[in-house]
C-alpha cells in the first residue's frame, strides 16, 4: 500500500542531515541529556548553544558514536543509525573537529591530514600526492596551512584548520565543531566562519557547539538552545534577537526564592579600580573594571560565561596577573603578594573548577581539607604533620558541613559533586578569612545540597565576610545577591539592586545592551 | 708524522667499521623501541644472549648461518618477554630491561658451565665463523683502498644498509609512521584506531631482530668465541647514543662510527704498547665526552624536563601521602 501522503514524509526526512529522537544520557544519578530531540537540516549551520554542563557535548559525543545513549533513537540522512562507534559514523559522513586537538608535532601538515588513510604507490608512502591534496582541499575551502610544515610549529589556529582538513579528507559531509573558538583570536574565528559558509555553499552541514551570543548570531542559520541536559527550543537565528537567546539560556523561571536578611553593610574589604588583564590567548579579558565589596554584603557577578569572570576570579586570587589598574584587599595592593600571601591577608576562595583547583580528587578529605594550612600548628609541627588533629578537624567539619561520606579517609573522588563542593567550602569557610571569593559554587551539583550552600553562604555574610559571587545562574544571584554586576566582554555593564531585581534588564546587559541605554528607557 | 701514518691508514679505517657494526646494529634494534617510545635499556642483554646462543647454534648444526639464527631467535624470546612485561602488563620497563640484562648474564654463565664445564670462554668445540665476503672488482677498482669496502661479514654490510632501510622506513612506509606516532602522540594513534600495543610488540621484536644478529656478529665475526659478559657495555653504549640521537638512523650512525672508531683506534694503541687497561677505556672516554659536548647545548631543555618529572613524582608522593600509603 503505497499512498502518496507517504513519498513527501520521506522526502522531508531525506532532507535532514542528522535526526536525533528522545535522547537520553545518564551518569549515574545525573541526567546529562534529557529526552533531546534535534534535527539538522541539510546544508544549514546549526548552532547548539547552552552554558557550561548543559549537556551540548555529551549529546554530540553520542552523535558522533564516542557514547551510547541510554534512550533514544538517530537517523542520520533518513536512515535510522546505531552509531555503535566513530567509524560508523565517519562512514555516514560524520566528521567531529574535538575541542582538544589530536596531532602528531613531528609529523608535517600532509602526514597528520592522511595518517591512518595514507595514499600510497608501491607500498610506499606518496609525500607528493598527499601534500597536493591537501594543498587542493586548502585552496578551495579557505583554509590556509602550508602542506609541507611541521605541525609542532604552528599555531593553534592553524592547528584547527588541520584537524578540519582531516575531517575533509575523509569525506565528511556533515561537521560537528565543539567549541571551536574558544582557542582563537577574534581574526582566526572570522576566518573560521567564511570556512564554515563555504563548506554550506558546498551543500554541507554544521554543527557547531558555542556559548558565545555573538558568533551564533553572526555565523547560524538555525539554534538550539539547551539548559541543564533539556532541549529548551530549536529556532531560525533571523527570528531571534540576542536577549531572547539570553533568556533561554540562563533560564527564566525563578527556582529559589530570595533569602530574607538583615540590612548590614560594613568597611569596604576590596577595592577594584580600573582593572585590566588579559587572557591564556593575551587578549584583553577584562576591560577597566572598578567595583568594591563590603563586609556583611554579597556582590553578585553575572554574565554569560567566557566574559571575564574566570580572569577577575583569577587576578584576585593571584593567579594572574593584571596588566593594569589596581585591587586592594583591606588596604593591600594585590599585585605584590604570592597567592599565598593574599590567602594570608584574608582571601577565602570557592574556584569555579573545583576538579582541577578546588580538589586534588585522588587524596584523602582529610588531606583536602588540610591544604593551605599544612605549614601552621596546630596542622603541623616543626615540618611534621599532625594527622590526629587534621583528622578530628577533618570530621567536624564533615558533621557540620553535612558531608556524606564514610570519613575523613575517603578519597575525594568517591564523592558526588555536590559533596565534593561542600568539601572545599569546608576548608575556605573555617579559614576566618574576611573576604570569601566564590566562583559558580552550584556548578553541576544536586537541588538538595544547592540549598545546603546557599545557607551557609548566608550564615557566612551573617557573620560578617565580604562575599563576591560569580555565578551564570541568575536565580541564584537573585537569591544571594545584595547588589547584581553585569559582566559583558570584559566590562561591566552595569549594576542593580539585588532585592526585586529585573531580570529583563540583567538579560539585556547580559547581551551587551549597555546600562545607560536602558536608563533611558522609562522605568 | 710517521707515527700518526702508521695510526690512522685504511687498516684503521676498516677495523672501525668493523667494530662499528655491532653497535650500530644493537643501536639500530633500539630505534625501533625508542621510536615507539619505549626507553629499552635491555639492549646489552639481547645482544648478550644473541651472541652466546650463536655459538651454541653454530656448534650444534656446524653452520655459521644456522647459528646466527639461533643467537637472533634467543634474541628474539628476551625481546618478547620484554614486550609482554612491558607493553601487555605496563611494567616499569628500566626495571624490566635490567632485569634481563642480568639474567642474560646469569644464563649465559651457567649455561656454560653446564654444557661446557668451563668458566671464561668457549673456544673451538668447532664453532664456525661467518665466511667473509670479497666483493669481485674490488681490488681492481680500488686498490689498496678495497678493504674499505671488500672482505667484511655478511652482519656488518647489513648493518650499514640498514641505515638507509630504516630512514626510508620511518619516512616512506606505514608502519614506520605508526611506530612514530606511537612515540610521539599515543592519544592521536588511539583516536585514529592505531593499535599501540600492537605497534610497541612489532617494534620491540624488531629490536630484538637486530640485537641478535649484533650479538652474533660479536661471536662469530671476526673472533669465533664467546666470552663471559662479552657484549662488554656497547648495549649501553647503545642506549646512550639513542638517547641523543632521539632514534634518528643517521644520528645514530654518527654516534656508532665515534664510538667504533674509538674502539678500533685503542686497539690500535694498545700494539705501541701503551697499559692495556687504560687503553681499553678510549672508545668510552670518547663517545661520552662527545655526547656531553652534543648535548651541552640542549641543557636548559634536559634540566627543565628533569625538573617536571621530579614535580610530577613529587605530585604523586602528595596524593599517595595521606591515604596511609608510604611515599617511597
Amino acid at each position: 500500500m503505497v499512498s502518496n501522503a507517504g513519498s513527501p514524509t520521506l522526502h522531508m526526512k531525506a532532507e535532514m542531515a542528522v535526526a536525533l529522537t528522545g535522547i537520553t544520557k545518564r551518569f549515574g544519578a545525573f541526567v546529562a541529556n534529557d529526552g533531546i530531540d534535534l534535527a539538522v537540516r541539510r546544508g544549514e549551520i546549526h548552532a547548539i548553544i547552552g552554558e557550561n554542563g548543559a549537556g551540548k557535548t555529551t549529546l554530540m559525543n553520542i552523535l558522533f558514536g564516542l557514547l551510547q545513549p541510554d534512550e533514544g533513537s538517530i537517523r542520520l540522512n533518513g536512515e535510522e543509525t546505531v552509531v555503535t562507534g566513530p567509524a560508523v559514523a565517519i562512514k555516514a559522513g560524520l566528521g567531529m573537529v574535538h575541542q582538544h586537538f589530536k596531532l602528531v608535532p613531528s609529523l608535517s601538515v600532509a602526514d597528520n591530514v592522511f595518517l591512518g588513510m595514507e595514499i600510497r604507490r608501491h607500498g610506499l608512502i606518496d609525500h607528493a600526492a598527499q601534500i597536493a591534496r591537501t594543498r587542493e582541499l586548502s585552496k578551495r575551502f579557505g583554509l590556509q596551512v602550508d602542506p609541507t610544515e611541521r605541525v609542532g610549529l604552528l599555531s593553534v589556529g592553524i592547528e584547527q584548520r588541520i584537524e578540519i582538513l582531516k575531517v575533509l579528507v575523509r569525506g565528511a559531509r556533515t561537521i560537528i565543531l565543539d567549541e571551536p573558538t574558544a582557542v582563537l583570536t577574534p581574526q582566526e574565528s572570522r576566518e573560521l566562519f567564511q570556512t564554515l559558509r563555504s563548506f554550506v555553499a558546498e551543500g554541507m552541514t554544521v554543527i557547531f557547539i558555542s556559548h558565545h551570543l555573538e558568533e551564533v548570531m553572526e555565523v547560524s542559520d538555525t539554534v538550539t538552545v539547551l539548559r541543564n541536559g533539556k532541549k529548551v527550543a530549536t529556532r531560525p537565528t533571523a527570528e531571534l534577537s540576542k536577549d531572547e537567546l539570553v533568556r533561554m539560556m540562563v533560564g527564566r523561571e525563578v527556582s529559589f526564592d530570595r533569602r530574607p536578611r538583615a540590612p548590614s553593610r560594613g568597611e569596604v574589604v576590596l577595592q577594584v579600580e580600573e582593572l585590566w588583564a588579559r587572557d591564556d590567548r593575551r587578549l584583553p579579558a577584562l576591560r577597566n573594571v572598578s567595583f568594591t565589596v563590603r563586609s556583611g554584603e554579597v556582590v553578585g557577578i553575572a554574565g554569560v560565561a567566557g566574559n571575564g569572570q574566570t580572569e577577575l576570579a583569577e587576578v584576585l586570587s593571584g593567579l594572574r596577573p593584571a596588566s593594569h589598574g589596581i585591587a586592594r584587599l583591606k588596604g593591600r595592593n594585590l599585585a605584590a603578594l604570592s597567592p599565598r600571601e593574599i590567602r594570608r591577608a584574608g582571601l577565602a576562595h570557592v574556584p569555579g573548577d573545583r576538579m582541577v583547583r578546588g580538589v586534588d580528587r585522588n587524596a584523602s578529605i582529610a588531606a583536602n581539607m588540610l591544604m593551605g594550612r599544612q605549614h601552621r600548628a596546630p596542622w603541623s609541627s616543626c615540618g611534621v604533620l599532625n594527622w590526629t588533629v587534621i583528622s578530628q578537624n577533618a570530621s567536624r567539619l564533615i558533621k557540620d558541613f553535612d558531608i556524606r561520606a564514610q570519613g575523613p579517609g575517603d578519597a575525594v573522588k568517591r564523592l558526588s559533586g555536590g559533596n565534593i563542593q561542600k568539601v572545599v567550602l569546608a576548608r575556605e569557610f573555617t579559614n576566618d578569612a574576611d573576604f570569601l571569593l566564590i566562583d559558580q559554587p552550584t556548578r553541576g551539583v544536586d537541588i538538595g545540597a544547592q540549598e545546603a550552600i546557599h545557607d551557609e553562604i548566608m550564615r557566612q555574610r551573617a557573620a560578617g565576610r565580604a562575599i563576591l559571587l560569580i555565578s551564570v545562574q541568575l536565580d541564584e544571584l537573585a537569591a544571594l545577591a545584595d547588589r547584581i554586576l553585569v559582566m559583558f566582554n570584559g566590562r561591566i555593564m552595569g549594576e542593580v539592586a539585588g532585592d526585586g531585581a529585573d531580570e529583563d534588564r540583567i538579560g539585556m546587559m547580559m547581551a551587551g545592551v549597555a546600562a545607560p541605554e536602558l536608563a533611558a528607557e522609562p522605568a | 708524522m710517521e707515527i700518526l701514518d702508521k695510526l690512522v691508514n685504511v687498516a684503521l679505517i676498516a677495523a672501525t667499521l668493523r667494530t662499528t657494526a655491532p653497535i650500530l646494529l644493537v643501536a639500530l634494534g633500539g630505534s625501533f623501541t625508542t621510536k615507539a617510545g619505549i626507553f629499552n635499556i635491555g639492549l646489552e642483554g639481547q645482544m648478550l644472549a644473541g651472541a652466546f646462543f650463536a655459538v651454541i647454534g653454530s656448534i650444534w648444526t656446524g653452520s655459521a648461518l644456522l647459528g646466527v639464527a639461533c643467537g637472533v631467535a634467543a634474541a628474539l624470546a628476551f625481546a618478547l618477554v620484554f614486550a609482554v612485561l612491558v607493553v601487555s602488563f605496563r611494567a616499569n620497563e628500566v626495571v624490566v630491561g635490567l632485569a634481563l640484562n642480568i639474567l642474560a648474564g646469569g644464563m649465559t654463565i651457567s649455561l656454560m658451565k653446564a654444557i661446557f664445564g668451563t668458566r671464561g670462554s668457549i673456544v673451538g668445540h668447532g664453532i664456525v665463523g661467518l665466511p667473509k665476503v670479497q666483493l669481485p672488482g674490488a681490488r681492481e677498482l680500488l686498490g689498496s683502498w678495497a678493504p674499505l669496502i671488500s672482505g667484511f661479514t655478511p652482519i656488518v654490510y647489513v648493518a650499514f644498509i640498514a641505515v638507509p632501510l630504516l630512514v626510508l622506513f620511518y619516512n616512506r612506509t606505514r608502519l614506520g609512521l605508526y611506530i612514530r606516532v606511537v612515540g610521539e602522540k599515543p592519544e592521536a594513534a588511539e583516536a585514529l584506531g592505531i593499535s599501540i600495543t600492537r605497534v610497541r610488540y612489532i617494534a620491540s621484536l624488531l629490536c630484538g631482530l637486530l640485537a641478535g644478529l649484533a650479538g652474533a656478529h660479536l661471536s662469530l665475526g671476526y673472533i669465533t668465541m664467546f666470552t663471559e659478559n662479552m657484549s662488554s657495555g656497547r648495549g649501553f653504549m647503545a642506549v646512550a647514543i639513542l638517547i641523543f640521537s632521539n632514534g634518528d638512523p643517521l644520528k645514530v650512525l654518527a654516534g656508532c662510527l665515534l664510538f667504533g672508531f674509538a674502539d678500533a683506534f685503542s686497539l690500535r694503541l694498545q700494539t705501541f704498547g701503551y697499559p692495556s687497561y687504560l687503553v681499553l677505556t678510549v672508545p668510552y672516554v670518547v663517545a661520552l665526552t662527545a655526547l656531553f659536548a652534543l648535548s651541552y647545548r640542549a641543557r636548559p631543555k634536559i634540566i627543565a624536563e628533569t625538573l617536571a618529572s621530579m614535580q610530577r613524582l613529587l605530585s604523586t608522593d602528595k596524593n599517595t601521602g595521606p591515604d596511609g600509603k608510604h611515599p617511597s
